[in-house]
Parts: structure tokens; sequence; C-alpha cells
């Protein structure tokens, strides 16, 4: 099962190398192999989840490990829906790095199958879980469009440019997309935490962290809805939104010890 | 007056009062919560004097955290009372208002049809306004944010009562035994056990609730499944080892077992008896023959050993027994077995409507959340020279417009 990982792991190694190759010489058939494989690490990598799953006999979101291979797969695949929706590529440049960067991350924490832990074997394990794998896959595409989109106005594109305004709503629904998530992360989270700890809200380090980014997202949010904020300076927000989303994802398990720990 | 009233019901107010609420947070979350004051001036040999003024040491209860929280309320109350006259009047006269928008857009003819045709093929329905003509859908989404704000109010203030109202008891209780409570409630656990039928870890107790207007209810807790009956809720919390030991009447021949959480003094005469103190988990022998007890990481008894102290005659001795061990002292005789597993129990007592209010809050926010996003209104006026897009999300379409139609603008 490992080889179906690491096997994973070189091929989207080597579809951002093709891709950055691509992009710096201009060469449509280097992006084109790109895609190729990153298509193939995609379809590797959700083999090795499904057998994970089968093996473990469980949802393969247990530990970060898991949970950082849920993530980065959630990356891969809105990355190659949206490739598919809009047919064009400029995404890719951005995001395939994105989703290599967390696989790393997934190769340098232990990957033995446990059990799962009394506490964890409950019928919210997946829906807390696995919205957690959508709204940080969301967070991290919208990012990602967003450097896009300031790349593309340092360069000198127009921002009133019908494509660039695209970009912009188009990172906005993401994050709408990952808002509703992370709410239904939160609240599935208070529900669980009722039934197996007694109290909806304790102030763990990942609760805490989890209504940080969701408040930084809420502003987001507010400011381009009721704001009209548009542009590069919500671009940035969201840029700098990521980091915040990567230290409640992996930060607060490794350095603020709580009741997530297993995690 | 007006300018401070317009201030606290502003999305300006409330975007500053959930980013000083985020900064509170992260400083809750770095600074450890709850901790007695001298773990603090020993960890933080400098900085405690101003985290003891700011009270960071417990930042989510601070006056100044409850305040933040507070406003936020009243914020979102005020911003939830404009919003539903908004919301409510503005429902009626969308398509009119709709119609008087002046085009944003000029189209040619063929432009004007094409767009007319995608509006029809996308689900609008037409609406006649004089001479213009007003598409529209999923007009239900002006609700979303109304709801989302009423719902988020509603979390912040139940989510409160369920933190503060419950009380809670947490108490051991070993197989056998019950817990009585003051108003009279009582739980009884009848066994314990700590893992499945197929060997995996799985902590669970067989219990009957009975309160004191003599509704009762028995069954199994377990982590992630605890019971309920009336405004009461037991939860499987944690656990204990007690050693278990039985004693016989060398006279008369009668036994009892004991399970002893606890140090106790097991005699007929209260002078000739045996003090059983503790039973550990695992020990080691020194070079010297000495038992020496240790714990163990994983909280299993592999090799377990008590300690104990005969009292024989005024002279008192300390010695071990394993399981199996027997003695004998002042009539009796004991017999160790291995120790026993009991629960220690969690028992809360709280409203139910609380639950029921907080996940009917819930609901609402998925709800709201939903159709503001997902649900955006559509609300197009058309006329022959050409379009606006109206309604309170109108970028969306804007930008679907722009594209599909860029072919048959015309100039000014």
């Amino acid at each position: 099962m490992r080889i179906l990982f690491f096997a994973a792991v070189a091929l989207y190694a080597a579809a951002v190398i093709l891709q950055f190759a691509g992009t710096a010489f201009k060469k449509n058939k280097l992006l084109k192999a790109s895609w190729l494989v990153f298509l193939a690490a995609l379809a590797i990598h959700t083999v090795f989840l499904i057998v994970r799953g089968i093996v473990a006999r469980r949802l393969p979101l247990s530990n970060q490990f898991e949970f950082a291979n849920a993530f980065a797969w959630g990356v891969a695949l809105m990355l190659a829906v949206l490739r598919t929706r809009l047919k064009s590529d400029w995404l890719s440049v951005v995001a395939m790095p994105m989703a290599l960067l967390v696989l790393v991350y997934a190769a340098l924490q232990p990957m033995e199958i446990h059990d799962l832990m009394p506490a964890l074997r409950s019928a919210w394990f997946g829906v807390h879980i696995g919205s957690a794998v959508l709204a940080y896959a969301a967070f991290v595409i919208a990012g990602s469009i967003a450097l896009r989109y300031v790349l593309a106005v340092k360069k000198g594109a127009d921002e009133d440019d019908l494509k660039l305004k695209q970009m912009d709503y188009l990172s906005y629904r993401l994050v709408a997309f990952g808002f509703l998530f992370l709410t239904v992360v939160i609240l599935s989270g208070a529900i669980w935490a009722e039934q197996a700890w007694s109290a909806f809200w304790t102030w763990d380090p990942k609760e805490v962290w989890a209504l940080i980014t969701w408040i930084i997202y809420a502003v987001y949010l507010h400011q381009r809805l009721r704001s009209k904020k548009r542009g590069l300076g919500m671009a940035w927000f969201l840029i700098i939104a990521v980091p915040v989303v990567f230290f409640t994802f992996a930060g607060v398990n490794t350095l603020l010890p709580g009741l997530h720990s297993y995690g | 007056m007006k300018k401070v009233w317009n201030y606290l019901r502003s999305m300006r107010f409330g975007i500053l009062l959930l980013v000083l609420i985020g900064l509170c947070a992260v400083v809750g979350s770095l600074i450890p919560q709850g901790r007695e004051l001298s773990w603090y001036v020993e960890n933080y040999p400098s900085f405690h004097p101003t985290l003891f003024f700011l009270q960071l040491y417990d930042v989510f209860k601070s006056w100044y955290f409850l305040a933040l929280t507070g406003l936020l309320c009243l914020n979102l109350t005020l911003c939830s009372l404009v919003r539903i006259r908004s919301v409510v009047r503005g429902g009626r006269e969308l398509r009119p208002r709709a119609a008087l928008l002046p085009d944003e857009v000029k189209l040619t003819s063929v432009g004007v049809k094409k767009l007319e045709e995608h509006l029809l093929a996308t689900g609008c329905r037409k609406n006649e306004q004089g001479s213009a003509r007003v598409y529209s859908k999923r007009l239900v989404g002006r609700y979303g944010s109304f709801l989302t704000h009423l719902a988020i109010l509603l979390t912040v203030i139940f989510g409160a009562a369920g933190l503060s109202l419950p009380q809670v008891t947490d108490r051991d209780c070993l197989p056998g035994e019950s817990v009585r409570l003051p108003d009279g409630a009582e739980f009884a656990v009848r066994s314990f056990r700590s893992t499945d039928e197929s060997g995996k870890l799985d902590y669970a107790s067989e219990l009957t609730i009975v309160l004191p207007d003599g509704r009762s209810r028995s069954g199994e807790i377990s982590v992630n499944h605890p019971m309920s009956l009336g405004p009461y809720k037991v939860y499987q919390q944690t656990y204990g080892t007690a050693g278990s030991v039985t004693v016989t009447n060398l006279e008369n021949g009668g036994s009892d077992d004991f399970l002893l959480p606890e140090p106790a003094f097991l005699t007929l005469d209260n002078y000739n008896g045996l003090w059983v103190l503790a039973v550990y988990p695992d020990y080691y022998l020194t070079p010297d023959g000495v038992i020496t007890p240790t714990g163990s990481a994983d909280g299993d008894y592999p090799n377990p050993v008590y300690l104990l102290q005969r009292s024989e005659d005024g002279v008192q001795t300390q010695e071990a027994a394993f399981p199996g061990t027997v003695l004998e002292v002042g009539g009796l005789s004991y017999r160790f077995n291995a120790p026993e597993r009991y629960p220690g129990l969690r028992i809360k007592y709280t409203p139910a409507i609380i639950n029921t209010l907080l996940f009917a809050s819930f609901a609402l926010m998925i709800a709201g959340l939903y159709i503001t996003f997902f649900l955006q209104p559509v609300l197009v006026k058309v006329d022959d020279e050409g379009y606006a897009v109206g309604g309170p999300k109108p970028e969306g379409m804007r930008l679907e417009l722009k594209e599909l139609l860029g072919g048959y603008e015309r100039g000014e």
C-alpha cells in the first residue's frame, strides 16, 4: 500500500516540475504532459485512499497522515474539477504545488494504521472531518487563485479585464463553499463534543483556531459582499489567510496540545 | 445619539468585534488556560503581572471577552431587526424596482433576443413591468443573509446557555453500587467493561437511572453514547482500577467480596487486620529482592501487586500480595483477586429545551448559509435596448452575461 502513496507523491512532484518547466519555457506540450501526469497521480492517490479505507475498515481520516492525504486529495480533486469546468490551465501552476506541499507533510507523519480510539467511533466522524477536508481544500484553492490573480496584476494585467474579474469571483465562490463547510465542521464538532465530552465547546486550541479561521473568512465575505471590496486587496487577504488554514490543520496539533492532539 | 445607534448596528462595528474576539482567541490558545496561578508565576516570571492584570489565564471568562460577546449579540440583534424590515418589504418591491433600473449594458436586438432565450432556458420567470421584462429566479435567496445572522445570534445565546446552565457531577461508581444525587435521582452501575466483543478498547457501563418522579431507564453507556432521561444525561467519562479482595471469616465461614478503590482497613475488631493501601499495575524486584511497585503507560495491569500493612497485636508490618495470594490475620482470611475496573460517570443536568434550541440554531445557520451562497437571487431587467442586473448579489450574473453577450454589446 505504501508504494501507492509514494507513487502518487512522485507523480504529483513530476507534474509540478513539468508545470513549472512548461510555464517558464512556454511549452504547451510540457503543460499537457503535466496535466496528464497530475491526473495519473490523482487516480493513484484515490486508489490509495480507497485501499487504506478498506484495510482500516473505516474512513481514512483518523490521524495527521490520513487527514493530510485527504486534504491533498481534496485540493487535487477541486483543481481537476475547476480546470475541466473552466477549460483553462491558469490555476494549475499555483494549485498543484499546494497539493504536493500537503502530501509532503503527510509523508513526514507516521503511516501506521491504528484502530480508532473510542472517542472517534462516532457517526459524526465522517461528517466532521470530511467537511474539514472540503473546507480547507476550498480555502487553499481560493488562495491559489488569489495568488494567480496577484501575479497577473503584477505582470501588468488590467483589473477590469473580464478574466481577472472571473478569477476574483471564483475565489469568492470557493471561499463561500469553504465557509459553509467550515461552519458544518464547527457545528458538527460541537454536537459530537457534547456526546463525547459532555460540553458543546471547551475552548480547546483546535476549536479556537477553527473559530479564528471562520472569523477570518467571515470578515472576507463581509468585506466582499457588503463593502463591495474586490481585486488586489481581497486577493492578498486570501493569500495571507492560507497560512492560518495550514496552522489550524497542522500547527495546532503540533504546537498546542489539547483534546484534538490525537488527530 | 442616532450616530451611536447606527454605529452599533453597523457591519463595520460587527467586523471590529469579530476581529477583537479573534485576537482574544489567539491569545487564549497560545497561553494555557485555567491553570493554578502559581503555574503562571513559574512559567511567565517577568510577564505574569500583566498576565494577571489582563486575566490572560482565563481569557474566555474575562470581563472584556464577555463584553465583546455581549456587544456582538447587540450588533447582531440590531442588524437583524433592520434586515427583517427590508427583507419583508423588499420582497414585494423587488421586481417593480428592478424594472426601473437604467440599462447598464446596451445590446443589439440579436443580443436582447439571445439574452432572453438564455434567461428562460436557465429557469428564470418572466414578468412584464411596463415596457420592461423582469426575469427572476431563486428570490428566496434574499432571506439567506438575514437567516444566517439570526442563527448566529441564537447560536451565541443558546450556546452560552448550554455552556453555563448545566450542573455537572463527576462520580466514580463501583459495579453493583449507585450514585444518589441530592434531588433523589439515582444512577446504579450494574457492570463495566473496557473492551467490546471483538476485543477492541471500548469503555461501557450497564446503567439504570431512576428519577425522583419514578421514571426509570436502563441501558448501556459508552464513550460517544451517553444516556438521557429527563433533564439528566450520563456519560462514560473515565475509569479507575480497584483492588479486589475476598474476605472469609475463619470462625463461621462467611465471606464477602470487596472492591477497594481507596485504602481500606479490613478487620473484625478494629485492632487486628489488614490495611490494603494500594494496588499497582506492575513491579520490579531490586537485586536484594525488594518489590518496588511501578505504574504503566497504557493503563493496563500486566503484573498487579497489592501494597499492604499487616496490623497484628500492635505490630505493623509492610508486605505485598499478588492475585491468588491468601493471607490470614485476626481471624480473617484474605484472598487477593485480579484488580477490577470501574467507571467514572459524568452526570449532567440541563434543561432539555436548551439543546433543542441550540440544535435548531445550528440547522438554521447551515440553511441560512446555503441559501445565501448557493441560492443567489437572479433579477435581470431587459428592454429593447439592453439589460440591467439587480438584486442583492448581482456580481455572478453580471459576469455570466458579460461573457455570454460580449459580442452583442452596442457602443454608446
